[in-house]
């Protein structure tokens, strides 16, 4: 066990095995002094700032825009507004089936807006703040339209239509049923049924906005981005056909980005509109988005809305499944939408052995921003909804929140397990980590705390959060939305490389927000030459044109240390090969199998003082390679490997398949005090027990366990983003929207376990979005605590300070949801 | 956000309806107009600085008056811009004649839309209530200042009491009192 009220631990760097040790990182000594460098710090001469003009209207038409007045000031360079780029070109590619596929999206609004935030128009100026001031010259005409905020209400007859294309604001529909839910329903001895849940709206806030510089050059059309877009395969997917331009002229570049978690991934309208700028005034372009705009105009989390639940039970506390109808709010814009509509899919048991399950899945727009991918993206909804299940149930049959859960959870000897719908969890141990972490908070004591909290007047409660992290997507999963779609599988690259000095050069085709994939990457590819990280270079940043790109690159979705770091594997294990046939050769060994990597030689393993330093191999390739025998044709010391996860193109028809690689579970305690007169509660204790397989470096594990406890917390208490009436947003900056500080954590306690995956090739499993356990332990402790005083039922994933009050003002109103009937 | 309430007036229900429709002479009573312009007969322009919060934003408003039955009724629409906001409003007063004076109804729908929108919620309401109590006691102002050049009463009724310089957020702008306006969201 770790806690975070202790000193940090010293960190020493181990001789050999450098995998699995905590080593100081690599990236932090540019970090640290501020020699990092992210999107805001490219400068480029006589480059344009841009400033976006944005809707404040939810849903209207715009009758005119008339930028002349903003043109006309000296300094302004010029402007660009939605009927040029509706003139340049092409909507982006939609992934959903009709109506969704009808939707009309592009760079800047064209004809309507359909959120506050929407980008009308953009300005450029000498500076940032003449172009802020240039854009409030830019005369937009409006006529309001009435407005869907709603997702319940958005299929209603005389709804207003957001999309007149699609001529409906359904995105996309779709049943899925696996096992026999009515023959669960006939085998159960009581049926619980709730008629409404609701996952709540809120989204991710990293230190850094999006933002890029765009250069273009006339004489190849070739734009470079330096952006700090997460996923730049998939905005060059998106961005080439819009653009009518190659993949390869569509150049990314990223250093360092501060912080990513799924909302990096859908800036490409705003890059196709400084794309266009940046050709039309002949200049660099430089965007930073402002906070404000980042809160109302960037994606958001989706919301989602369970109906008609019923969930058969055993006497005995057997859950057979679920039933429900799903309403997934996707904002004004599908931009990576309809995808949460399946993503779920990758964690549709929980961590339970239910067999039988039938979900109604509806998708639609909505006048608010646009949601996608945000840290947990879709299965923290769908998780937080299976620990309701069970949470709800267990309330409401009397049975222990433990108990139930060890009855229903996957065993450890099942692994691998196979869910109803064919996705194969890898491994894992969940009754033994909800033991560990009911140890950290001492749950054996927990009756005596409760009583004297209830000496004080305080109500106390507990409630566990278990959780998934599903990673490394089988993009496959798209074609169960769409059975069109030509995407499957999934890849990642990097190179691995001996220069003529006898420096191992790494390059990676991901795009590191924090995750330090340099110290990551430079621990394996140590263990596998039998060098120090010290001795391995590894570049930082994503430069699409370093040839280590393949179709998904990026960091995202949990990944890096499976594709990531089974790409680094991959070309290490090709360059130490190389090395050894190169070295056999120099040496005289019998072959490849008599030389060993050890301490930045190439040694014969029957006679260790017969070697060959690194710098002579490098040297002898690059620089010194005349008279070399033809065995060494092919040997180049620059390795270049692709990864490719061993997934099947899941079946259409039934909506089967694998859908991801590996499985993390994380989960957590937790132990809160509530004042029955205000609703205001604290957390007292909390702890979060991790299982991510083999870990690499397990200080950076825990730093991703800390900042998704964080997340969640501040999603379960304190951050949202409400809509009134009209569509405007009401959290548009940190004065209404609250991100946890170092003072609103509780004392954290934190243990991990180690189930290596037997899917990849280093026994690791992506964890860095962790599921939302904080989300479903808050609610599960919450719902526990209000036990007590009227046996409210927690029906909501945010329950700030005047929810948790309504719940003990008026219980009946959250009990009304919830029935239980003999079968 | 809807506003509504009732008033009334020691004064003839001409001479009421006279006050109200002098827009020059309105524009110079209301605190915050900064300039005023007439268009044509229906059309005027303000530019007007509102109190927001611990600071105040100017506006540009276009007012429009739709509809005019002398002496009862009419209806304006003004539509207004700022940085950071846009204002829509109806309003719409009806006069009637009463024992002694004039009655007067009236309503206004007043939209904000923009980041002033999303930031300033909790300003908003109590700044129109004090807008709007400010028109009122800007009406009573002159209908009593008319009845004394004609040498008559000063109206019997009372004004408001969202004085200036009561500040909108405090208790005493949510004071209320017969005549104010209600509101519905």
């Amino acid at each position: 066990m770790s806690s975070t009220t202790t000193a940090p631990e010293r960190v020493e760097a181990p001789q050999k095995g450098f995998a699995g040790q905590s080593i100081p990182r690599k990236e932090d000594r540019r970090l640290v002094q501020g020699q990092g460098v992210y999107a805001d710090d490219v400068r480029r001469h006589e480059m344009g700032y841009v400033h976006f003009v944005r809707s404040p209207y939810a849903h209207a038409a715009i009758t005119s825009i008339d930028v002349s007045k903003a043109a006309a000031l000296e300094g302004v360079y010029g402007t660009l507004i939605g009927e040029e780029v509706a003139a340049l070109t092409d909507p982006f590619f939609q992934l959903s089936v009709p109506p969704g596929s009808e939707i009309k999206d592009y760079a800047l609004a064209v004809g309507k807006v359909r959120f506050v935030g929407d980008t009308v128009a953009a300005v450029v100026a000498r500076t940032r703040e003449l172009a802020r001031d240039a854009a409030e010259l830019v005369e937009v005409e409006y006529e309001p339209l009435p407005v869907v905020i709603d997702p319940q209400r958005a299929l209603d007859d005389g709804a207003a239509v957001l999309h007149e294309d699609a001529g409906s604001n359904l995105v996309w529909e779709g049943t899925f049923d696996w096992g026999d839910f009515d023959a669960a329903l006939a085998e159960a001895d009581r049926v619980v049924r709730i008629d409404r849940l609701h996952f709540d709206r809120f989204s991710s806030t990293p230190l850094e906005t999006s933002g890029a510089v765009v250069e273009y050059d006339r004489g190849t059309g070739q734009w470079t981005l330096h952006a700090n877009n997460q996923f730049p395969g998939f905005a060059i997917i998106m961005m080439g056909p819009a653009l009518r331009a190659g993949m390869d002229k569509l150049r990314f570049v990223s250093q360092d980005i501060g912080g990513g978690f799924g909302n990096k991934i859908c800036t490409h309208p705003q890059l196709v509109a400084l794309c266009l700028l940046a050709r039309k005034l002949n200049r660099p372009v430089q965007w930073t988005e402002w906070r404000t705009d980042q809160h109302t105009g960037n994606s958001h989390g989706n919301e989602r809305v369970f109906l008609d639940v019923e969930v058969p039970v055993k006497a005995d506390g057997t859950m057979l499944g679920f039933r429900c109808k799903a309403i997934d709010d996707a904002g004004a814009y599908s931009r990576y939408e309809p995808l949460g509509c399946i993503i779920w899919a990758q964690v549709t048991p929980g961590l339970y052995r239910w067999r039988n399950v039938h979900i109604d899945f509806t998708q639609v727009v909505t006048n608010k921003s646009p949601c996608g991918p945000n840290r947990g993206y879709s299965r923290m909804q769908h998780l937080w909804f299976t620990e309701r299940l069970i949470d709800i149930v267990a309330h409401e049959l009397e049975l222990d929140p433990v108990e139930i859960r060890k009855r229903n959870y996957i065993r450890a000897e099942e692994m691998p397990y196979e869910t109803p719908n064919g996705c194969v969890y890898d491994s894992g141990d969940y009754a033994r980590c909800l033991d560990i972490a009911l140890g950290l908070v001492g749950y054996d004591g927990l009756e005596e705390r409760r009583k004297e909290a209830e000496s004080r007047g305080k109500l106390l409660g507990v409630g566990i959060g278990s959780t998934l992290d599903s990673g490394t997507n089988n993009f496959g999963q798209s074609q169960l939305l769409n059975p069109d779609l030509q995407f499957s599988g999934n890849n990642e690259v990097a190179t691995v490389k001996l220069d003529i000095f006898g420096e191992v050069v790494v390059t990676l085709g991901t795009t590191p927000q924090g995750q330090s994939h340099e110290t990551t990457a430079s621990q394996v590819v140590a263990d596998l030459l039998g060098v120090t990280p010290d001795d391995v270079q590894v570049r930082a940043g994503h430069d699409s044109y370093w040839n280590t790109h393949a179709g998904f690159s990026g960091t995202y979705a949990s990944q890096f240390a499976v594709t990531g770091l089974g790409a680094v594997k991959g070309a290490t294990e090709m360059l130490a090969d190389q090395i050894r046939r190169l070295a056999a050769v120099i040496l005289g060994a019998d072959g490849p199998e008599g030389i060993e990597l050890d301490g930045g030689f190439a040694k014969r393993v029957d006679n260790p003082e017969a070697a060959l330093p690194f710098m002579a191999c490098g040297a002898i390739i690059n620089a010194n390679n005349a008279g070399l025998p033809p065995e060494l044709d092919d040997v180049t010391l620059n390795c270049r490997y692709v990864y490719r996860p061993p997934f099947q193109v899941p079946d259409t028809e039934r909506k089967f398949g694998n859908l991801t690689l590996t499985y993390a579970m994380q989960i957590h305690v937790c132990v809160l005090e509530v004042d029955p007169e205000t609703g205001v509660y604290e957390i007292l204790d909390y702890a979060a027990v991790d299982d991510c397989g083999r870990r690499i470096h397990p200080q950076i594990v825990e730093g991703q366990v800390h900042g998704a406890t964080a997340h969640g917390l501040g999603a379960a208490m304190f951050e949202s983003f409400p809509y009134d009436e009209e569509g405007t947003p009401l959290a548009a900056n940190f004065y209404e929207y609250h991100v946890p500080h170092a003072l609103d954590m509780p004392p954290l306690k934190t243990d991990a376990i180690e189930s290596p995956s037997p899917f990849t090739s280093l026994g690791t499993k992506g964890m860095g979005e962790g599921g939302g356990a904080s989300i479903h332990a808050v609610c599960a402790a919450l719902q526990d605590a209000l036990r007590a005083a009227g046996n409210a039922i927690v029906t909501d994933s945010h329950n700030p300070y005047h929810r948790v009050w309504e719940l003990l003002e008026n219980p009946e109103a959250s009990r009304a949801l919830v029935r239980v009937e003999a079968s | 956000m809807r506003v509504a309430g009732t008033r009334t007036y020691a004064a003839p229900r001409e001479q009421v309806w006279q006050v109200l429709n002098d827009p020059a002479e309105m524009a110079g009573l209301m605190p915050g107009v900064e300039s005023f312009e007439i268009e044509d007969e229906t059309h005027w322009k303000a530019k007007v600085k509102v109190p927001l919060g611990l600071g105040s934003m100017r506006m540009s408003i276009n007012f429009e008056q739709t509809e005019s039955q002398p002496p009862e009724h009419a209806r304006l629409h003004a539509k207004g811009n700022g940085v950071g906001a846009i204002m829509s409003m109806e309003t719409a007063f009806h006069l009637s004649e009463e024992a002694g004076g004039t009655g007067m109804q009236w309503e206004a729908d007043v939209r904000i839309f923009g980041q002033v929108a999303s930031m300033g919620q909790r300003v908003i309401q109590p700044i129109v209530n004090q807008q709007v109590q400010n028109v009122l006691n800007a009406i009573d102002e002159r209908v009593s200042a008319t009845q004394a050049e004609g040498g008559e009463a000063a109206p019997e009724t009372g004004s408001s009491a969202a004085e200036e310089g009561v500040h909108p957020g405090s208790p005493e702008a949510y004071s209320k009192e017969p005549e104010g306006p209600t509101q519905s969201a």
